[in-house]
């Protein structure tokens, strides 16, 4: 016993010591080396709309514009190449312009617009918003993206269009007119109405000298039309003469201006990459009231607003137009919707098409250039009938959807992580570049109400 | 501006802990330490789970019991992480058999109990993963009662036993509902239920050699386990965290009605037996296992509460082939040296690979020993490690990627007591 004793002690001590080799438990994947491949991140600049600036919710305001697609770009780079400058945006100080948020009125959600009388409280306007341009106007900035801002006010083909970019951009303090605020943080120069020289959009671009761009420009060329309801906002300057301010971007307009935008951005040999347009009937703007949602017929203008008829499948019926339905009695034979509210079924085929040629030239020109293209137009076309990502369901509609910020048109913060993770997939196919993704289930949908 | 969209927020509750390392196989450490191989093999009482039909080759009473300390390594890396790691915790899993002869030589009257499936996964609060699943766990128990019979002696003999089965599981994920005071919201599932199924086996030993100084024998066994289909009637789930707003959806507390299926396992086993009495003995042990996992096709959670979307997630597994393959020396009737291995096919293809659980057809080494502390008394340690890299793998119905590391060390301990070997009639009472 005592012999078998110690030939057990043996064979377990055998045992137990193969088993501290064999038992190696670890698992842990090793931290993947990260770079920015054949790109020089020392001088990031964003060229673009609201979608570029940071706007969600009807608004600029702190805390989202912290999240635009371009920073999160910008954050994610650093991740690869830590030496990379602070990638600066002009930001807006507190509630900014306002925003718009829900509240739970009577057991239904509902948006709030920030100047609701009773509900807008917290949300409203910050008091620096009017001044904001003393606040930003200045420094140089890698995110130049402006809310409202379309290609075709990059740069003016003739003095007219100069003086109207201007205008649009900067306003006429001689005049009180005011431009668009949140273009406050560049220097327009002077206005060319006034025989000064003005400072433009394409300016700015060039001078940034970018060593690396991404431009998400052409949007609004057929948002504004859209959103107008098909509506092209004609307007006169006095002594200078008639303009639209949102009609759909003439193509070989926009084929001009898109070549001068990349142009300047590629001048030093930057590296970049472009986005393609998102269809309008991919957003909850035109896709939330629908016949069916309101349960009732609806009487619409036409075309311009001279004949009325009986909304049907396929007319575009804006989001904005609920108010005027529900709480205004608006939609009835005797009080049709007003045409700019509804985008009609061939106001929408025009957009749509139109959308599909300037995404063409936005294709062409980019190859030209060498620039590779976020399509983004395919990519919200994935999410039309939903998908999940780690497990949130995300879908287009209006609130539930999880892309979209309350203005039915901006993407929430969740929306833009998933949008700036398309351009770095691009990025690091394109450039060889090993930036990591964002885990985008850190970035929030709309915040319900309590 | 008023209302007029729906919030129809769908929120999916589904998991894939049902999987291939969901099935406890260590239920003898005998058998662990032999790949697992042991339905063509009775040597212990552990056959009650293995092989009922084998029990005839137990003289006397008999006792197996054992422990099991399953320590499983999980590793995701995601596009968006470089890694992180499963919190899991350590199971114990244990077995408790006893076959006793009664009456005359031909009939044993047994009894199991034992942790036939269970496992658990748990992860930071904050993972990529959460609104997946954030912890999650499943615990069976069975109960089985077996009567033996040797019809014909050595050449065949029959078992069968009801297996009862108690069961319980909880499981716990984000919802993605943000609100002022909370980033996300909280689902806590938690259930219990019960089934009944059936443990039949035939063992046989067809051929026996034996000459003056050595016995060569083969034997044979199949077995079948019925699957065990668990109603989950009094489920109940907890949301916290939700927004005010969305409380009709999602209530602070409501009930569920589920099901689990938990598959069928039939089995197939040879054992050939080498021994010179008193000095060596060798087996060898090959068992071809099929799970019935295709009976799973459906996880669905039905709610209480009108309001919160009903959940239905179709599963479609595969069956699986298990190969097992286990070798046993035995020294001077003292001590037993063991080996073994097996090769798992994963019920789970490709896009339906998810993070509680991540699996792969792998291949398992298995070692032992035991000793024979005395004639009544003795004991077997055992030894398991399951390693797998699954690159690249999907879920797609939740939309997420990984690529996967799992390496599971399982150490077992089991002692067995027999008594009244010799004496055929007139058993004396265990208790």
């Amino acid at each position: 016993m005592n012999n078998n004793f110690i030939t057990m002690k043996n064979i377990l001590s055998i045992f137990i010591l193969s088993l501290t080799v064999l038992g190696c438990t670890k698992t842990q994947f090793e931290d993947r080396v990260k770079n920015t491949g054949s790109i020089d991140v020392s001088n990031y600049v964003s060229v673009g709309n609201s979608l570029t600036q940071g706007f969600q919710d009807n608004g600029l305001y702190a805390e989202t514009q912290a999240w635009s697609y371009p920073a999160l770009i910008a954050q994610q780079m650093k991740l690869a190449n830590p030496n990379m400058p602070d990638f600066k945006q002009p930001i807006a100080i507190g509630n900014g312009s306002g925003y718009m948020h829900l509240e739970y009125i009577d057991n239904e959600i509902t948006p709030i617009r920030p100047d609701d009388p009773t509900y807008g409280g917290p949300y409203r306007e910050d008091p620096t918003w009017p001044d904001w341009q003393d606040y930003v106007k200045g420094p140089k900035y890698n995110n130049l993206g402006i809310a409202g801002i379309q290609l075709r006010n990059a740069i003016g083909l003739d003095n007219n269009q100069r003086i109207y970019n201007h205008v649009f951009l900067d306003g006429i303090s001689t005049f009180n007119i005011q431009g668009n605020p949140y273009a406050r943080f560049l220097d327009w120069g002077d206005s060319p109405l006034l025989f000064g020289t003005p400072k433009e959009y394409v300016d700015h671009v060039r001078e940034s000298n970018a060593t690396f761009f991404t431009n998400w420009l052409g949007n609004n060329d057929v948002l504004g039309y859209a959103t107008s309801g098909g509506d092209e906002g004609e307007f006169t300057i006095p002594f200078v003469g008639t303009f639209k301010a949102s009609e759909l971007t003439p193509v070989a307009e926009f084929r001009q201006k898109y070549d001068s935008v990349l142009s300047a951005l590629t001048v030093n040999g930057a590296k970049g990459v472009c986005a393609t347009i998102p269809d309008v009937t991919s957003i909850p703007l035109f896709n939330t009231v629908t016949l069916e949602s309101l349960g009732k017929d609806i009487w619409i203008y036409e075309n311009d607003g001279s004949t009325k008829r009986l909304a049907e499948q396929g007319d575009l019926i804006l989001l904005t137009a609920l108010e005027e339905i529900e709480d205004n009695g608006k939609g009835t034979e005797n009080d049709p919707l007003p045409h700019t509210l509804v985008l009609d079924k061939a106001e929408a085929k025009r957009a749509q098409d139109h959308t599909i040629l300037l995404n063409n030239e936005i294709k062409g020109l980019a190859a030209k250039y060498g620039v590779p293209v976020v399509d983004t137009y395919e990519i919200l076309k994935t999410f039309e009938s939903g998908m999940k990502m780690s497990g949130i369901d995300l879908n287009i509609k209006y609130v539930e959807g999880g892309l979209f910020s309350l203005d039915g048109v901006h993407p929430n913060p969740k929306g833009y992580a998933i949008v700036a993770n398309e351009f770095i997939k691009v990025i690091n196919q394109s450039y060889n570049a090993n930036i990591p993704l964002i885990d985008i289930t850190r970035y929030r949908s709309v915040i319900f109400p309590n | 501006m008023r209302k007029i969209f729906t919030v129809g927020i769908l929120t999916a509750f589904s998991f894939e802990l049902l999987a291939g390392g969901f099935q406890i196989n260590q239920q003898s450490h005998k058998a662990t330490g032999m790949g697992g191989a042991f339905t063509g093999l009775c040597i212990d009482a552990s056959s009650i789970f293995y092989n009922p039909g084998g029990l005839y080759k137990l003289k006397g009473h008999q006792f197996t019991g054992g422990f099991t300390l399953i320590d499983p390594h999980v590793s995701l890396q995601t596009d968006a992480n470089d890694n992180i790691d499963q919190t899991t915790g350590n199971a114990t899993p244990f077995h408790f058999y006893y076959s006793g002869q009664f009456i005359n030589e031909k009939l044993r009257i047994g009894f199991g109990v034992n942790n036939q499936f269970g496992s658990s996964s748990s992860f930071d609060d904050d993972w990529e993963g959460r609104f997946i699943v954030q912890n999650i766990g499943l615990q069976t128990f069975m109960f089985q009662p077996t009567v033996s019979y040797a019809i014909l002696d050595e050449k065949l003999s029959i078992g069968a036993g009801f297996v009862y089965t108690a069961g319980n599981f909880h499981y716990e994920k984000g919802v993605p509902l943000a609100s002022k005071d909370n980033e996300y919201g909280k689902a806590t599932l938690s259930g219990s239920g019960n089934a009944m199924g059936f443990n039949v086996g035939v063992f046989s030993t067809p051929y026996k050699l034996e000459k003056e100084d050595y016995v060569f024998s083969v034997s044979v066994g199949l077995d079948y386990r019925h699957k065990l289909k668990m109603d989950l009637d009094n489920g109940n789930v907890d949301f916290t965290d939700i927004p005010s707003s969305l409380r009709d959806k999602f209530p602070e507390s409501t009930g569920f009605t589920s099901s689990l299926t938990l598959p069928a396992v039939a089995s197939g086993g040879i054992a050939l037996t080498y021994e010179k009495p008193e000095k060596i003995k060798v087996d060898l042990l090959y068992d071809l296992t099929r799970t019935f996992w295709s009976s799973y096709d459906t996880l669905a959670f039905d709610f209480e509460n009108a309001d919160t979307p009903d959940s239905k997630t179709p599963k479609n597994w595969e069956d699986v082939f298990v190969h097992r393959i286990g070798l046993n020396i035995t020294y001077k009737e003292f001590i037993s040296i063991r080996g073994g291995i097996y090769m798992d096919q994963s019920p789970i293809p490709d896009g339906r690979v998810s993070p509680e659980l991540p699996d792969n057809s792998h291949t398992g080494y298995t070692a032992g020993i035991g000793v024979n502390i005395t004639d009544n008394i003795s004991v077997d340690l055992s030894y398991l490690r399951s390693a797998f890299e699954r690159p690249n793998a999907s879920l797609t119905t939740e939309g997420f990627t990984a690529s996967y590391r799992r390496i599971v060390n399982v150490y077992g301990i089991g002692i067995n007591v027999k008594f009244g070997e010799n004496k055929t009639t007139q058993a004396p009472s265990i208790e």
